[in-house]
């Protein structure tokens, strides 16, 4: 019933209920083309208006203005003619065939509009209307009735409620913004349409030129990862840049991300990582955004940067976009004054960056020619009288050094500088010596404004003061060891493993109602997927749990079997080291009588017993599925300390290799006691790599598990032993 | 002998079992009547809703003032003693039922030592009205089974035939001690067992609609989905990150949160949840109410704060209405398969 592959072919079919629901959430997609929409020859405006200040009249006029060379077709039933152009009732009127059609009648109009764009062939549309999703329950019906039209016709649509595209290359401005951008190479995708306007404003201020800017809107159809991964293609297009909320498809959005980031820079800004942030984003966007950590982990390991603020974004854009990247990380520093040359050393420092260590050649150079009082260490002190010779004379001594790979020229007005000439000398040096990333800072204002003005026209980066020049070379220098470090290997694959059994064991458990397992069924679950757990059983009277341990054989543990407590320490639910028939007795007891006085409407499973395990190194391996991006696996240090030390690492699941799993425990502090710390033996990192690999093997092939706690993790020089399992399932 | 008393606490499934048992003994030919006769309303003037309920299932032609012939309510006193009156309208109300009836299922008030004080409490009227109790318990720990026992003594000592003592509610880790040490104890001091009878959601866990009828305040959606089952109550006070562990623990819950915390709520609606319940009288974001609409929870919002609103909650037990065919079948089953209803009949004879 379900015809998903007539959809691939843009056929107008009837679709299943579900099949229509899941498309319109998202969750079948294919990465759209979208080749056509940055090649248009022809756009209709439909909502034109001859009143200046409509919306539909900026548009028009703004499409004029870009310098599009492509035919104009304003529709308007009430009119004849808008800004010159014949103006038509419908598309359907329109004398020639139309590429994109820009929507900007009121919403109630939209879906009508729609479905007469799709029966005249339109295949791209931006919907600038807003009161959709955005306004509530009857909106989101209306978007939704939208997105079926587009759908049922083939039509890919940005928005709704968006500010519209621009693109400096085709021309063509469908916005209704202030003004165009000039032309550049970078990117920029904006959920914000605010935003997106404020920046465009303010690039044109220093010159900052863009190749597309998307504005996303509602991202009904299309959304971040359809423009990423039409971005990383277009030849136009140097960096990426995005500012989004929120992410539309996890999934998608880091395989198009992935892809890109190979090719070029992809720098995020993700807005909504405070707690305050994030509930602005949930009420702004009405889209539950995945924990901030999930986000940090899929960025890292989809090879996005992550700005922190807007000045971070467009700082790392102007440097990406003007500069080349570095080689390596080693920076070297040239300039006129003590004390910002040591902050800028900072900086290096802090930016897990090197300070270059010059040549002997360099040295002697910089000795011969250098004043006396200068230093001709790293940072080169070319002291307060250095006009622009002296200037150039050091900053290509160190541009020609082989142990430098970027350079960060800082100039304070003292009254012999002379700002404008150095800013030549610079620009020819860049010219020079141009595979060599060369940043500046001109620390001051109103004296140095010349030659930022040339500096800034010659695209080298200017900042007024030296860290966020070293944090961009920073960025830049993450991006490429990034690429360089990214392991490609296999993904995991078991044979020996046994899904059928944890098959069995989630039917129990769910038939009895339960999301979360008895520890010893999660260590049966553990065992099924080749977790070496340590031995648990469960045990209802106090004589079955003597019995049982006698069985395993004492020292024992007993715990607490119950769904419904989260952290049995914290309800005296656990009883470790029993090594006689009476302490377990005794000890059953003890527990059920704790619990109840803490948890008195909790009604307990039984007690579990297990063997007491000789201790080891405490880890733990732990999973949570985000709601975006999927299951997250954490290792780190376990045991009670956990939560204070914090000393965790994370990985996405989906995808990851052995080589990741050993790269994100060499993360941790952990590694330093696993690899043997003061004198003890070191630990079976291959089994525990191993165990981790498993785990994530078991979380990939249950989407019911929604998380999962191995804590602690005993660690030994041969193996280990999962001491105590949590799985919470979704019923 | 035609009466069978049902006793127990409140919310140990006293109207399940009248339910199943008067169902179940019609299925076996015995023309079955249900009296209860000091009744309760949630709100003053109201039916007792057993007696509209049992009405319906027995189909009797009784009027309702005449199956729960006498109300009480927590200052009946101050209405002065009476006692007298109130048990001759008793007496008179069980004639008119017993009539045509081979057998009485008498209820109990909400607990069997209400209206004690004037006489009117259910052993007294048990053996005033000459009918054999069915005690039932709801175990929590070993202090349920001595407060069982001691109620079953002092029936004995009043002289009221004890007929046995049915677990209701029982979860299943619980079963097992049940058997092995509760009932063996009992049999010890004479009470028998007759069943033991597991809990199942759908006669434990109230509505949603209940939880409106309870809480008060406006629904803001999910007219349509009143009748999801209420398996646990949660609130949501940390930060979502936090809360997403506890959320995905428990299902079918009635989450409860400020209506500005957007955030939760829709962490909520991604996990199993029965209804929102937003406090502080705060509407939430549209987003939270559409997200609802779609998932199909029901959205509440009242006007006090979460505190108060979890005190109201705690009073909520599950509830047979006459038109759910599924607690209703529950009920027979859990009879047919758990109790000794034959035993129960036989000890009548």
């Amino acid at each position: 019933m379900e015809k998903t592959t007539s959809y691939l072919h843009n056929q107008p079919v009837l679709f299943g209920k579900k099949f229509m629901w899941d498309l319109c959430v998202g969750k079948v997609k294919a990465m759209a083309d979208l080749t056509p929409l940055f090649n248009v020859k022809s756009v209709a405006i439909i909502g034109a208006s001859n009143k200046p200040g409509k919306i539909g009249n900026v548009i028009v006029k703004n499409i004029i203005e870009s310098g599009f060379a492509g035919k104009i077709f304003p529709i308007n039933p009430k009119e004849t003619e808008i800004e010159g152009l014949p103006c038509y009732s419908s598309v359907s009127q329109a004398p020639d065939k139309i590429d994109l059609a820009v929507v900007c009648v009121p919403a109630k109009f939209c879906p009508d509009v729609m479905e007469e764009c799709g029966k005249t062939g339109i295949k791209y549309a931006v919907v600038i209307t807003a009161g959709f999703k955005e306004v509530g329950p009857e909106g989101l019906e209306l978007e939704k009735k939208l997105l079926f039209i587009c759908k049922k016709y083939g039509i890919r649509m940005v928005g709704p409620n968006c500010v519209g595209i621009m693109d400096t290359h085709i021309p063509i401005n469908t916005s209704f913004a202030a003004g165009f951008p000039v032309q550049g190479d970078i990117a920029f995708i904006s959920q914000s349409g605010a935003m997106l306007v404020s920046i465009m404003d303010w690039a044109k201020s220093i010159g900052l030129g863009f190749s597309r800017v998307i504005s996303l809107g509602n991202k009904a159809d299309l959304n971040e990862a359809d423009f990423i991964d039409a971005m990383a293609d277009d030849p136009f297009t140097k960096v990426i840049l995005c500012y989004i909320e929120d992410v539309h498809n996890g999934k998608y959005f880091l395989e198009a991300a992935s892809r890109a980031a190979r090719k070029k820079p992809v720098i995020v800004l993700k807005s909504g990582t405070s707690q305050a942030g994030a509930l602005a984003a949930s009420s702004h966007t009405g889209a539950l955004a995945g924990s901030d950590l999930a986000y940090e982990t899929a960025f890292t390991q989809a090879g996005i940067l992550r700005a922190r603020s807007m000045t971070e974004l467009f700082d790392l854009a102007t440097c990406f976009s003007y500069q080349p990247l570095p080689k390596g990380d080693r920076v070297a520093i040239v300039t006129n004054a003590g004390g910002p040359g040591i902050v800028a050393s900072d900086a290096i420092e802090e930016a897990r960056l090197t300070m270059a260590r010059f040549d002997k050649e360099t040295l002697d150079a910089l000795r011969a020619n250098l004043p006396a009082e200068a230093n001709i260490y790293n940072p080169v002190d070319v002291i307060g009288d250095a006009r622009a010779d002296r200037y150039a004379f050091a900053l290509e001594a160190v541009l020609k050094d082989p142990h430098v790979d970027s350079v960060v020229v800082l100039v304070c007005p003292t009254a012999v500088t002379d700002p404008e000439n150095i800013a030549q000398r610079i620009i020819e040096l860049h010219r020079k010596y141009p595979e060599k990333p060369l940043l500046t800072a001109y620390m001051g204002g109103m004296t140095l404004a010349k030659g930022v003005k040339i500096l800034t026209r010659a695209k080298i980066p200017v900042f007024t003061f030296p860290e966020p020049a070293i944090r961009s070379i920073a960025g830049m220098v993450n991006y490429v060891r990034r690429m360089e470090s990214r392991v490609e290997g296999e993904e995991i694959r078991y044979d020996d493993i046994n899904p059928d059994k944890v098959k069995a064991i989630f039917y129990d458990v769910i038939r009895d109602r339960r999301s979360v397992l008895l520890g010893s069924e999660a260590a049966a679950v553990a065992e099924a997927y080749g977790i070496s757990a340590a031995p648990v059983k469960l045990a209802i009277s106090p004589e079955e749990a003597v019995a049982l341990a006698e069985s395993i054989g004492y020292p024992v543990v007993l715990k607490v079997a119950s769904p419904k407590i989260m952290h049995k320490t914290d309800v005296g639910g656990v009883k470790i080291g029993l090594n006689n028939a009476e302490d377990v007795r005794n000890g059953f007891i003890e527990i059920l009588e704790n619990v109840q006085r803490y948890l008195p409407n909790v009604v307990p499973y039984g007690i579990e017993v297990s063997k007491m395990m000789p201790k080891g190194t405490e880890l733990i391996v732990g999973m949570t599925r985000d709601m975006q991006f999927g299951p997250l696996i954490a290792f780190g240090l376990g045991g009670i300390y956990v939560n204070l030390l914090k000393d965790v690492s994370f990985r996405l699941a989906k995808g990851i290799t052995h080589a990741e799993i050993a790269a994100m425990i060499a993360e941790t502090k952990a590694s330093t006691l696993l690899r043997g710390y003061r004198g003890e033996q070191p630990a079976d990192m291959m089994s525990l790599i191993d165990m981790v690999a498993r785990a994530a093997k078991l979380i990939l092939d249950f989407e019911e598990i929604s998380e999962m706690d191995i804590n602690p993790v005993f660690a030994y020089p041969d193996g280990y032993s999962a001491l105590d399992i949590k799985i919470t399932i979704e019923l | 002998m035609k009466n069978l008393y049902i006793m127990g606490s409140a919310g140990s499934g006293k109207t399940a079992m009248a339910v199943g048992l008067s169902l179940k003994f019609k299925q076996e030919g015995l023309r079955v009547s249900y009296f209860k006769p000091v009744g309760t309303s949630t709100v003053t003037g109201k039916a007792d809703e057993d007696a509209v309920l049992m009405k319906e299932l027995l189909d009797m032609a009784a009027p309702l003032e005449v199956i729960a012939p006498t109300m009480a309510s927590p200052f009946y006193l101050s209405r002065g003693n009476r006692s007298a009156e109130m048990l001759a309208t008793i007496k008179r109300a069980y004639q008119e039922i017993a009539r045509h009836a081979d057998l009485v299922i008498i209820d109990s008030a909400i607990f069997p030592h209400i209206m004690g004080t004037i006489g009117l409490d259910a052993p007294s009227l048990a053996s005033e009205l000459g009918a054999g109790v069915l005690y039932l318990i709801n175990v929590k720990n070993d202090y349920s089974l001595d407060q069982s026992v001691f109620f079953n003594q002092y029936l004995q000592y009043k002289g009221v035939p004890v007929l046995g003592n049915i677990f209701t509610h029982v979860p299943r880790p619980i079963q097992a001690k049940i058997e092995g040490v509760y009932k063996p104890l009992l049999d010890n001091l004479g009470f028998r067992t007759l069943g033991i009878v597991p809990r199942v959601r759908e006669l434990s866990s109230p509505s949603v609609a209940q939880v409106h009828e309870l809480l008060g305040g406006e629904l803001l959606t999910g007219e349509r989905n009143l009748d999801l089952l209420v398996e646990d109550i949660m609130v949501g006070a940390m930060t979502i990150e936090s809360a997403l562990g506890y959320l995905r623990r428990s299902n079918n819950k009635i989450f409860i949160t400020g209506g500005d915390r957007a955030d939760m709520a829709l962490a909520a609606l991604e996990t199993s949840t029965s209804a929102i319940v937003l406090t502080g009288g705060l509407y939430p974001d549209v987003k939270v109410i559409s997200r609802a609409m779609e998932k199909g929870v029901p959205v509440l919002l009242v006007h006090y704060d979460t505190y108060t609103a979890i005190e109201k909650l705690s009073e909520l037990s599950g509830r047979i209405t006459p038109n759910n065919k599924e607690s209703i079948n529950k009920a027979v089953e859990n009879v047919e398969r758990y109790c000794d209803w034959q035993g129960i009949l036989n000890s009548l004879k």
